[in-house]
């Protein structure tokens, strides 16, 4: 087991190294000098003096890059172009937003996700099922940021029930503040996930249901609902949370459009922000954060399968 | 030849046979013929402002209203239509002239051509395509053409998965090993003998991103990073349209609607396609096998 998370993370190195090099190098690639890319145009000369310190703009590439990863690692990302404050600070003030929404629209998939799957797969190949399964291939089609703009069309336009531009309430400070602002754009980007996890679920429920230990808990005389409730229910979970894992991996990159659509104030506005002003500094900075968080959660998951269904080969 | 004729007329026949996939081409075909004669067949010019009609709701004159310049919407939505198709087309070309070769090689010599051929895949699926597809925009520029390269790279891995996985299962096959016997040149194996029966999965492939890069090009432009206006593109009308939810409901509805019936349509239409293609080699499959057992 241990040797199998050493070997995963072994293989992840190359990657994070490559990947990290790639958006360093970004301001090589972007018009104008790096220096300006890093501080901007009208930077002091003691802003200049201080980036090209730090990130060793005078030495030879490879090291400059290397200075920049240490700086990194260690949480100093520079700061932003415009609001001068450091990159990393800027990013941990929209962390938490994200984060509740990833969780709510997480709620709103499996409450949506798992009855819609369950029924299914009871009831394979019927109009039930059928209709269900369009459902999910509805969720799954239809754009987010589409989806989002008809919510708010019903819901704060006609109705006037919420807000259509949302803010970020903690659920700790004020709960029902925070489901109010919260609700449409973790329902929009939860619809979506509804439909993968239903797609999925489904398929794993319906491969169990073939399985011997079914057939034997049947003959033996066991109610319908306690051999799908008991047995193959728990079974079919299993690989189910490597896919509930791998949906919040995937929401940061979701989060970003859903955000757009509620002008809700997260990870994903930041990253728009910055790239609507050449913010390089938070670019970079935001683009690692991300990277860094999905790769991990990623890995993760492939553990936590692997630590849960014993009959993984590790070697 | 005629074989091969027949045959892909058999998987037509069979994939229009079931109404979903009928429906999803007849809307497809509508779509791309109404794109391809736009010039020809829509009375307005999607980019000329005309200030004193703006935000106008729908009518006989303009179906899908106005817009906030005066802009006819319907005219706009066809030649978004134009925009997305075209992207979607140049994005796979893109990844399928990348992605293939790239799992024909890991798949076929394996080794450290594999592995760094697939750590080269991990590093594009290190980040969530459209943020993938983002960082490259804040390199490159907001332009046409970035766009349309964010879109075809994030494409990538998929199509080198689904070759290399391809090549595995046909690499041992008795007809590939006897070109390797008969001094077959690896190359020559690769794409005249592998690749030509790797072309079911392959298929199902371009129609999925096909469908994806619609929908990843409209997000691009939703968010303001896509491809740059005056361009009429769905993700942008849709982006303008929110501005205006209160005076003019249908600008952001309309052209969504028509967004939306064409992601569904590829992916009915991909998923139909793949579900006929297995159904066609599983029955492939037990002919095989009867054959084997009548011989024996």
């Amino acid at each position: 087991m241990t040797g199998y998370i050493v070997r995963r993370i072994l293989q992840l190195l190359p990657v994070l190294l490559i990947a990290s090099a790639g958006i360093w190098a970004m301001i090589y690639a972007v018009p104008g000098t790096p220096i300006g890319a890093l501080v901007g145009e009208n930077a002091t000369p003691e802003q200049i003096q201080a980036a090209i310190q730090r990130v060793g703009l005078d030495q030879p590439v490879l090291v400059q890059f290397w200075a920049w990863l240490k700086s990194a690692i260690v949480g100093d990302l520079g700061r932003s172009i415009f609001s001068r404050d450091p990159v990393f600070d800027l990013i941990m003030l929209r962390a938490p937003a994200t984060l509740q929404l990833g969780l709510g629209a997480t709620l709103v998939g499996l409450i949506l996700g798992i009855p819609v799957a369950v029924i299914s797969a009871l009831y394979p190949g019927s109009w039930i099922d059928r209709s269900l399964s369009g459902w999910s291939a509805l969720a799954l089609g239809v754009p987010t940021f589409w989806l989002g703009i008809l919510l708010i069309l019903l819901f704060s336009v006609e109705l006037r029930w919420l807000p259509s531009a949302s803010t970020y309430v903690s659920i700790f400070d004020s709960p029902w503040g925070a489901i109010r602002n919260t609700l449409l754009p973790a329902l929009t980007l939860g619809v979506y996930v509804s439909g993968i996890f239903a797609r999925f679920l489904r398929a794993s429920l319906l491969s169990e249901l073939k399985a011997d230990y079914v057939r034997t808990a049947r003959s033996k005389g066991l109610k319908e609902r306690d051999v799908v409730g008991r047995h193959v229910l728990r079974n079919a979970l299993l690989p189910f949370v490597t896919v509930v894992g791998l949906m919040m991996a995937a929401f940061i990159g979701g989060t970003v459009v859903t955000e757009a659509v509620f002008t809700y104030p997260g990870i994903g506005r930041l990253l728009i922000q910055a790239i609507t002003q050449r913010d390089y500094p938070l670019i970079q900075g935001v683009i690692l954060f991300i990277l860094v968080v999905h790769v991990v959660i990623n890995l993760m998951v492939d553990v936590l399968y692997a630590y849960i269904d014993p009959r993984i080969d590790y070697s | 030849m005629t074989g091969g004729m027949q045959r892909s007329l058999d998987v037509v026949r069979r994939l229009l046979s079931r109404r979903g996939a009928l429906l999803s081409v007849a809307y497809l075909v509508v779509v791309a013929v109404v794109a391809a004669l736009a010039r020809w067949i829509v009375p307005y010019d999607p980019v000329v402002q005309d200030l004193t009609s703006t935000l106008e709701p729908p009518s006989a004159k303009h179906w899908f209203g106005t817009d906030e310049l005066g802009r006819d919407l319907m005219a706009r939505a066809i030649y978004g239509a134009r925009t997305s198709l075209l992207t979607a087309a140049g994005a796979v070309v893109i990844a399928g002239t990348i992605g293939v070769p790239i799992g024909l090689v890991a798949g076929f010599f394996g080794g450290w051509r594999d592995a760094i051929l697939m750590r080269i895949v991990d590093v594009l699926l290190s980040l969530p395509g459209i943020l993938f597809a983002m960082a490259l925009i804040a390199v490159l520029g907001r332009s046409q053409l970035a766009a349309l390269v964010a879109v075809g790279i994030t494409g990538i891995p998929s199509f080198a998965r689904i070759t290399r996985a391809q090549v595995l299962s046909l690499r041992k096959r008795d007809f590939v090993m006897a070109v390797e016997a008969l001094g077959g040149s690896s190359t020559y194996n690769m794409f005249r003998t592998v690749l030509p029966n790797s072309w079911s999965p392959l298929l199902v492939q371009v129609v999925i991103l096909s469908s994806v890069a619609i929908l990843l090009e409209a997000a691009l432009a939703f968010l303001g990073v896509g491809i740059p206006p005056p361009t009429p593109s769905w993700g942008e009308m849709l982006r303008t349209g929110k501005s205006f939810l209160y005076e003019a409901p249908y600008y952001a509805v309309l052209p969504g609607i028509v967004l939306t019936l064409t992601i569904l349509s590829l992916d009915t239409l991909g998923r139909t396609l793949a579900w006929v293609l297995e159904e066609r080699h599983e029955l492939g499959e037990e002919a095989d096998a009867e054959a084997e057992g009548s011989r024996s």
